[in-house]
């Protein structure tokens, strides 16, 4: 007897199946729509910004441009005004309202270059980070205190006092040759270059220590 | 009813596929803390300039400080009335809670930090959240005999004009400025497009 | 959360690996549900049995409310699948080809494959038939190429190019599905019975 209910139920069984097909896609209609946003979510995009991973000291900047580091693309988000009187060499200037256009996606979104953000504090460079992390755009870096910072550390460094140690004077000397590379002239320098003319100047040759970073890992 | 004879695969099949569904339906979590403003609303708003307020803003009683800095900060001092939420903890449910509620009175709340600068990173997922009646102070703090000083800064503000202290070391050596400020050749930057290869389908 | 391997959820060298398992169940379906056939399949452009229209329809149709439905519910990213691209007179001419073919031989590249694999001989040559094709198709590459590469649309979908809400589109389209369901069930039960 079951059996033979069952069977004349299962008559209707395409029916049924149409009647649920078009039910479902009606309730697709009739949801309630929310408005979605683009980007990673904002637990993930906090924890981004939070950590100081993004930020690039001004040596690293400066020895990869005296190097001519192919890889890296300076990007300053400052208005075009202050981006014509000065920047870091080889910089290309989006200025931040100009920062969602389509010309300038072409430079953040790709993944050939490291992308370095600077304006003349972190401030206005974070935020240009900011959304291009929501929007999950890779290789992204921002120069940890700006220009200012460019200025104080690399144009303009202080000397090491006698009792520091030795790494300071080490990075003074880099800086200062760094320093000469992008224009700025040392009195002593100079009397150097005018008596020991012949003397083929010293290279300054900077071999940068790679960090040592312990493995991660494991299972 | 030929097919019916194979009730047996049918019947696995359904019951397998509705377990599926129901599996996939009690994993669900109603995803929490999504962004109001597309990214283009959210880059307005960060432009505008009165962001960030100047520490005077604080006589105005109405207005909560909120001091994102860490909690061993916190507890050597800080502002009047300020309340204490971790940078990385501003999502928690608790924050938001607070948040919420400062929202909904109509109050405006003010983050500081130990500079402008990390408060910046917390301060705009917020704003991308919804909660636009926030700002930043602009403040630096740091301690001084165990007191906290709170001192304004400026944002954003150039310290030195470059290029003029760049000629200026050259006059102080006495020599004429050599050009000799490296010029690296002009870097011509080409964006390789992605490449359309992709998985192509068919039956 | 998904698609899976775009998020970095499954590691990118699985792609084989799935994709052979998802070949293994196509396959699987395809010659369960008589696709191997070719008479079977060709029955669709006769009028004697609608298999063929009745399977992709429904796997369509119920892909897309799934699809839907999983990005509502956020289980999948619907922006980041993968649209084919669209280049209108390729399409139009393969297709038509394409479309020859299958009423001629009775076969899909796909099913005659499957057909291959349980050793029909009219799929082993139809199987020949195509890889001629293929050589001719690259031997004069050159020739075809202003059409294989030409007349780009972009990654375009019906609902965007149309700009109606895909919501109701597939509503509407599910409702198509069904009457053409009950239509090629009456236009069968019309046409003389054929035992194959």
């Amino acid at each position: 007897m079951i059996n033979r209910n069952l069977v004349k139920a299962l008559r209707y069984r395409y029916v049924l199946l149409a009647v649920g097909l078009i039910l479902l896609a009606g309730g697709l209609v009739l949801l309630p729509k929310q408005e979605k946003h683009k980007g990673i979510t904002s637990a993930e995009l906090l924890s981004n910004a939070i950590s100081p991973e993004r930020y690039m000291s001004t040596d690293e900047i400066a020895h990869k441009i005296v190097n001519q580091d192919p890889s890296i693309l300076l990007i300053d988000v400052r208005d075009s005004l202050n981006y014509q009187k000065y920047s870091l060499p080889n910089a290309l200037n989006i200025p931040l309202p100009k920062l969602l256009d389509d010309n300038s996606m072409t430079f953040l979104n790709q993944d050939q270059y490291e992308v370095v953000f600077f304006s003349n504090d972190n401030f206005d460079a974070d935020k240009a980070w900011i959304i291009s992390n929501r929007l999950g755009f890779k290789n992204i870096h921002v120069l940890k205190g700006g220009l200012n910072s460019w200025f104080k550390t690399i144009i303009n460094p202080t000397m090491p006092e006698e009792n520091m140690p030795a790494n300071a004077f080490e990075q003074y000397r880099f800086r200062k040759a760094a320093s000469m590379y992008f224009g700025v002239v040392y009195p002593e320098s100079v009397i150097q270059q005018s008596t020991e003319q012949k003397k083929v100047p010293k290279k300054v040759i900077t071999v940068k220590k790679k960090k040592k970073s312990t493995p991660e890992g494991g299972c | 009813m030929k097919e019916l004879e194979k009730t047996k695969r049918i019947s696995i099949a359904a019951v397998f596929s509705i377990l599926l569904v129901i599996i996939a339906l009690l994993s669900y979590k109603k995803p929490k803390n999504l962004y109001t403003i597309t990214t283009k609303t959210a880059l307005e708003m960060l432009l505008d300039k009165n962001i960030a307020v100047n520490v005077d803003i604080l006589n105005d009683t109405t207005i909560v400080p909120i001091d994102i800095r860490s909690q061993y900060d916190y507890e050597k001092g800080y502002i009047q009335n300020a309340i204490h939420m971790e940078a990385a903890e501003v999502l928690s449910n608790e924050n938001i809670e607070i948040l919420e509620k400062i929202k909904a009175n109509n109050k405006m709340a003010v983050l500081y930090g130990n500079n402008p600068e990390g408060v910046i990173a917390p301060y705009a997922v917020l704003i991308q959240m919804g909660y636009n009646n926030l700002k930043i102070l602009k403040v630096e703090n740091s301690y001084h005999q165990n007191q906290l000083i709170t001192k304004n800064v400026d944002l954003e503000k150039s310290i030195i004009d470059i290029p003029k202290f760049i000629k200026g070391s050259a006059k102080n050596a006495n020599i004429k400025p050599k050009s000799n400020t490296h010029k690296a050749p002009k870097k011509v930057i080409t964006i390789k497009k992605s490449k359309k290869n992709k998985p192509e389908g068919g039956c | 959360m998904g698609p899976l391997i775009p998020n970095d959820l499954i590691p990118f060298e699985w792609n084989l690996v799935i994709a052979i398992i998802i070949g293994i169940a196509f396959g699987y379906i395809l010659e369960s549900s008589g696709f191997s056939s070719s008479r079977k399949l060709a029955g669709v452009f006769y009028g004697y049995d609608f298999a063929v229209l009745k399977v992709f329809f429904t796997a369509a149709l119920v892909s897309v409310i799934g699809i839907f439905y999983m990005d509502y519910l956020g289980y999948v990213d619907f922006s980041m699948l993968y649209v084919h691209p669209f280049y209108l007179w390729g399409a139009l001419i393969g297709g038509a080809i394409m479309g020859v073919g299958f009423v001629a031989g009775g076969f899909c590249p796909g099913t005659s494959l499957c057909a291959v694999a349980i050793g029909k001989i009219d799929a082993m040559i139809y199987v020949i038939g195509i890889m001629i094709g293929v050589f001719i198709f690259s031997e004069f590459y050159s020739f075809f190429e202003p059409i294989y590469d030409g007349y780009f649309y972009g990654n375009i979908t019906l609902t965007e190019s149309l700009n109606i809400s895909p919501y109701w589109f597939i509503l509407f389209f599910t409702i198509f599905g069904i009457i053409a369901f009950a239509l090629s069930d009456m236009v069968r039960k019309k046409v003389k019975k054929v035992f194959y």
